[in-house]
């Protein structure tokens, strides 16, 4: 390679050029290959340094310095699995380079060409590796423009950057085209501003241009201060003479000779690559006088911030410049009119910059051929937070977020749920799982209340609080506001201080209220951009998770299990009821089972219920799960019950006047039973009606015997009994009694728990046929009356948990086969894990992404079910894939179908009559408190009245119960006896100090298949006391000290 | 007369030392455009932090008020008036790396070093501060230690990773007796 010395001219490029290219068309020959290392900041704090010297060290121990180059890259952009580096000669990618992989790369590798599938790319299904990087998802799903160098060149090396074009699209302008040139191809290119507002760029240097000055600056803004965006810092480290040639052009176009580049103070690296391509610019004539031998001169020099977010803000950056205080001022005087030290002053971003070149080469209209109508070209997004592939992401404007997200970035790990994605940092906002198709490009964004910003894009999955996530953002503007006007100054501190409240459960009714009018005042009163988008986290949060603070502030309840104030343990929070998990565990780790027991009772009497049944949301917000996996709390809790000889009854306070007040209760369900439980222990003497023969609702009803023995559910629901709650069977409202009768009849309050007994038909061909039922009526006959029809073979549509109990059920009484269809994914199954993998075991066939469209009759009964497979589309407002058929159809032949479609309210024709307010969703509207309905006598809990997003599960039932139980006693005697909320005092022994216990979490023992296909008894079976007692010593407490 | 160690070669030096060796760096950014914050820059760079007497000798040879200079020294969040520690800790606490546990980790070396957010160790070895997104966002969380970055720091590895450079020091104690 020729080294650049002074370049006067295109040909002097060409001659730098082509002995580069030459050198690299000798890879594979005379030069065995060459090694390109990820520098970027990312792979560096990974260790990509220490990768570097052990491959150095191999090279030379084998004599091959001639044979085989390394060169330090800028970022690739997987950062998260750093140190990267590729081959140059077969574009194999190597990921998690460690210094012990050095040799075997160059031995094996370099040396025999076999790949090392063990530093491979995984593909993500099928878990085989993909070596070559074109191959790769993640990359091929991108479209490189400004990252078009990053990691293909050294980053040092004016000669690599210069054959790859670099340098030649300036030498043309200067030499060739006019600075009205310039501007007409910005122009054409439709390029927008990409530090955040998303100006028009040609107009900015139209504006400087026509402003007659002797001095103009150019300056580049790479304060690159937004908290979860790194494009510039990569850029600069990657590919610094982009940024040296797009300000150089600008330059020429608007008639500068000085430029600075205002590079914050946390980029070390980045000010050190940047210094060293400016110098070696100079020594090659590209900076300085007379440039290409043209009149044109440019000079350019570093200026450093000293950790300041405002200096992001023009004006304010003008001034740090200055060497003043970087305070901002009021605009217009526009910079392009009276910047820096009074001159006309373009300033432009790191990105932006970086295009110039390649519009210049290219063509404004090549350009504009990527990216939507309004918002053309490419975005450079930082992709980090709760996603599996972090690190940089260049895409054309206007690509959805969901295929960002799931497409390149994979997902979110650890099985969790996307909730939000934050764009802009702390001037955006958030976009919820609704708007997973939202086009990034700068209108949609700005619809949604969000901005493009300068691309940080943070990925949230269910553990972030939005209220939290707010408070956080504010109180970064809160600190980096500069002071100058008011209302940011002290408006973002009242808001900051009103979100705090909230987070440590001091919010009150109205907080929401007036976060909205002080963030509009402050949005709209703010000297600069930092205060007039201050709010926008807070307006944006509010926006898509209002549900979220209203939580926070009358239920006092952090869903993500987050706010310190609200959270005494995450599985404590989570669990709907509110059951003092870290205290009975630790009571189980003590072998006190009756306590544990007691205390578990105190919020849930179901305790032997839902350690079979229960959907254990404690488990999935379990602490321990960051180092191992979550406690098995359902099973300690399955131990502890077990333990149980006589029955364990809480306290229970006995009181004369509301032993006497009457209190129907109608539906004897989870949620119903709890509500009469919690009653009785504040002395009432509740009457439960239910339409049944026997009470339990669908714990008795649908679930079977096999996952809940009907001894254990009536044992419980004895024990309600015993404290004085009187349960009446076969009384069915509407049929047997009214609930005008109720009310003239002396009661006092009413609780309707009456489930969502009805199911939702399919309306599809066929579905009146003999050998169809749906999921309810087929495990309601069998589980009550004792006996059901079965086919030999059975098809079952649906994915949920009536799904999987119908199959089972079928296989037990004696279906030779059985299928269960299912419209979309299997991960998508609303199915417990637990009962899909335990179908799977009794050889029921899943069939997802299967689609029933017909079901063949044949005299009037059913032959088969015909069927269309379907593939995974676009993102739905449920923040899932829409499946979409595909062009074929295919049949499977059976004798019954169970439909299992969904559930609904029996009949709503009661509620019409007394007037009820009812949601679309035929759901009875209630307040989240208290479950009270629209008529003050009235409460409603349990499926038939969901509040807000919850399941419909037993626990959510029973939580329901209790806090309509509290709603109800509050109702009748104007204040809250709730004693059972109190916190209890944990006695056990635990050591904080010491290291957490090494077991891992143990599984249930499950009956065998054979001994388990043809009967129903019980499939989950218990552990020892020994391993019950190791399971719980893995708690780690979190509720130790709060 | 006070001691102090200076940043660059570790070697004792005494502030008068110091002081002109500034002096005659300053003389670089007499006459440079807006050269105060470069100026202050390379001042902190030398005594580890602004001591009064580099400040007063900045106003005079700049020629700016002293009013000026501590204006602009307040302003900055990089620029400090009291000695920092050895090694400065910076914890990440941007986006990425608060959704990912910034704050357990903070908390955690808080515990560790026994100081409070902008503090410094009696020893003189440890200075604690937070950072606002170090651009790291695909390793979060991060800390760096000076100009060195940590990834993927776990609260319960804090004391290890404390430990390191206690015992870098320690090592370098006994170098310097034997």
């Amino acid at each position: 390679m020729i080294k650049a010395e002074k370049l006067t001219s295109i040909i002097d490029l060409n001659v730098i050029g082509d002995s580069v290219r030459n050198d690299n068309l000798k890879i594979g020959k005379e030069v065995t290959d060459k090694i390109l290392l990820c520098a970027g900041g990312g792979c560096i704090a990974s260790g990509s340094l220490a990768v570097k010297s052990a491959l150095v060290d191999e090279i030379k121990s084998r004599g091959l310095e001639d044979k085989i180059k390394i060169v330090e890259t800028g970022c690739l952009g997987p950062c998260s699995r750093g140190p990267v580096l590729v081959t140059a000669k077969d574009k194999i990618f190597y990921q998690g380079v460690t210094p012990d992989d050095a040799s075997i790369i160059i031995d094996k590798h370099i040396l025999q060409g076999e790949i090392i599938e063990r530093l491979c790319w995984k593909d993500e299904a099928t878990q085989s590796p993909v070596p070559v990087i074109t191959d790769i998802e993640f990359f091929k799903r991108q479209t490189k423009i400004v990252l078009r160098n990053c990691g293909e060149i050294d980053p040092l090396s004016i000669e690599e950057y210069i054959a790859r074009d670099g340098y030649l699209p300036l030498a043309k302008v200067v030499t060739e085209h006019s600075p009205e040139y310039v501007i007409n191809e910005m122009k054409k290119s439709g390029i927008r501003g990409r530090g955040g507002a998303g100006f028009p760029t040609w107009m900015k240097w139209s504006f400087a241009q026509k402003n007659h000055s002797d001095v103009k600056y150019m300056l580049c803004n790479a304060d690159e201060g937004d908290p979860g965006a790194f494009m510039d810092r990569s850029v600069l480290e990657g590919d610094p003479h982009s940024i040296i040639e797009g300000m150089a052009i600008g330059a020429y176009a608007i008639g500068a000779s000085q430029g600075y580049v205002y590079v914050r103070a946390e980029y070390p690296l980045a000010v050190e690559r940047l210094q060293v391509a400016i110098d070696r610019a100079r020594e090659c004539g590209i900076l300085g006088k007379n440039i290409f031998g043209s009149e044109f001169t440019f000079d350019l020099e570093i200026r450093m911030g000293s950790g300041a977010f405002v200096c992001g803000e023009e004006t304010a950056l003008i001034h740090s410049i200055e060497g003043k205080r970087g305070e901002p001022r009021p605009r217009p005087p526009f910079p392009a009119e009276s910047g820096l030290w009074g001159k006309p002053t373009v300033l432009n971003n790191v990105e932006t910059f970086a295009n110039v070149p390649a519009i210049l080469l290219k063509g404004g209209d090549w350009f504009a051929s990527f990216g939507t109508e309004k918002s053309k070209g490419t975005k450079v997004f930082a992709l980090a937070g709760a996603i599996n592939n972090s690190g940089l992401v260049e895409v054309p404007i206007g690509t959805p977020l969901g295929e960002i997200i799931y497409d390149i970035g994979n997902g979110i790990p650890n099985d969790k749920k996307f909730k939000a994605a934050q764009i802009g940092g702390p001037s955006g906002g958030c976009i919820p799982k609704q708007n997973l198709n939202v086009a990034l490009d700068y209108e949609s964004l700005n619809d949604l209340g969000a901005i493009m910003g300068s691309g940080g894009l943070i990925v949230m999955d269910e553990d972030t609080c939005m209220v939290d996530v707010a408070r956080f953002f504010l109180e970064f503007v809160q600190e980096e506001s500069c002071g100058k006007c008011v209302p940011c100054r002290v408006g973002t501190k009242r808001m900051l201080e009103i979100l705090e409240r909230i987070c440590d459960n001091k919010g009150v009714e109205g907080d929401i209220e007036r976060l909205i009018e002080l963030g509009e005042q402050i949005r709209d009163t703010s000297l600069c951009g930092l205060g007039q988008t201050a709010p926008n986290p807070v307006l944006s949060t509010i926006r898509h998770f209002r549900h979220e603070y209203e939580s926070h502030i009358t239920k006092k309840h952090c869903e993500a299990g987050v706010c310190r104030g609200l959270v005494r343990a995450p599985c404590q929070s989570a669990c709907p009821a509110g059951v003092d998990v870290p205290g009975f565990v630790s009571l189980v780790g003590e072998r006190r089972y009756a306590e544990a027991l007691r205390l578990h009772r105190e919020r849930n009497p179901f305790a032997a219920v839902c350690a079979r049944v229960c959907f254990h949301t404690c488990e999935d917000k379990c602490r321990r799960s960051t180092i191992d996996e979550a406690v098995s709390i359902r099973a300690l809790k399955r131990f502890m019950v077990d333990q149980e000889i006589t029955i364990q009854i809480p306290e229970v306070r006995e009181n004369a006047k509301n032993a006497k007040t009457k209190v129907a209760i109608i539906g004897a369900g989870p949620s119903g039973l709890s509500a009469a439980y919690f009653l009785a222990r504040l002395g009432y003497r509740p009457d439960v009606f239910e339409s049944e023969p026997r009470p339990g609702g669908m714990l008795v009803q649908t679930i079977p015997a096999y996952r809940l023995p009907r001894e254990t559910l009536a044992r419980e629901i004895r024990m309600i009994e015993g404290l004085g709650v009187d349960i009446r069977t076969n009384k069915k409202l509407g049929v047997d009694f009214s609930l005008s009768e109720l009310i003239e009849g002396d009661y006092k309050a009413v609780f309707l728990a009456i489930g969502n007994a009805g199911s939702i038909e399919l309306s599809i061909p066929g579905s009146d046929a003999k050998g169809v039922t749906t999921a309810m009526n087929f495990l309601r006959t069998y589980n009550l009356r004792g006996s059901v029809p079965v086919g030999k073979s059975v098809v079952v549509v649906g994915g949920g948990n009536a799904a999987f109990d119908a199959a089972r059920s079928a296989i037990r009484l004696g279906a030779e086969k059985v299928a269960i269809v299912y419209r979309r994914g299997q991960d998508e199954m609303p199915a417990y894990v637990e009962e899909i993998d335990e179908a799977l075991q009794e050889g029921i066939a899943l069939m997802p992404l299967t689609n029933p469209e017909e079901i063949m009759v044949e005299d009037g009964k059913v032959v088969g079910i015909r069927c269309t497979p379907m593939k995974l589309g676009e993102f739905d407002r449920s923040g899932r894939r829409r499946p979409i058929k595909e062009d074929k159809v295919f049949v499977i032949d059976c004798d019954q179908v169970i439909l299992a479609v969904g559930q609904n309210i029996e009949n709503p024709e009661i509620f019409e009559k007394i007037k009820l307010k009812m949601n679309n969703n035929e759901n009875v509207i209630v307040h989240a408190v208290t479950h009270q309905t629209s008529i003050p006598w009235l409460f409603a809990g349990g499926d038939v009245a969901v509040v807000g997003n919850a399941d419909r599960t037993v626990i959510e039932g029973v939580a329901a119960g209790e806090r309509a139980a509290v709603g109800m006693d509050e109702y009748l005697t104007g204040s809250n006896h709730a004693f059972w909320r109190e916190e209890r005092p944990n006695d056990t022994l635990f050591d904080p100090g010491a290291e957490p216990v090494p077991f891992p979490r143990a599984k249930m023992p499950l009956l065998s298949v054979d001994r388990r296909k043809n009967n129903f008894n019980e499939v989950e079976q218990t552990w020892t006391e020994a391993e019950a007692v190791r399971q719980a010593k893995r708690c780690l407490r979190c509720d130790y000290g709060h | 007369m006070s001691h102090s160690q200076c940043q660059e070669c570790q070697k004792e030096v005494t502030e008068e030392e110091l002081l002109s060796q500034l002096d005659g760096i300053l003389d670089d950014y007499v006459d440079k455009p807006g050269g105060l914050i470069p100026a202050l820059q390379v001042a902190q760079k030398l005594f580890g932090y602004l001591p009064k007497s580099a400040l007063k000798q900045i106003s005079t040879k700049l020629n700016k008020p002293y009013s000026e200079v501590t204006g602009v020294v307040s302003f900055y969040s990089f620029f400090s008036t009291e000695p920092r520690g050895k090694y400065v800790v910076r914890v990440c606490l941007g986006t990425a790396c608060y959704v990912r546990g910034g704050k357990e980790v903070l908390s955690s070396l808080q515990k560790e070093l026994e100081i409070s957010v902008g503090g410094t160790t009696p020893d003189g070895l440890f200075s604690l501060d937070i950072g606002r997104c170090f651009g790291a966002c695909g390793l979060a969380p991060v800390l760096m230690v000076n100009e060195e970055t940590h990834q993927r720091v776990k609260p319960d590895k804090i004391t290890e990773l404390i430990g390191f450079y206690r015992d870098l020091e320690v090592n370098l104690i006994k170098e310097k007796a034997g």
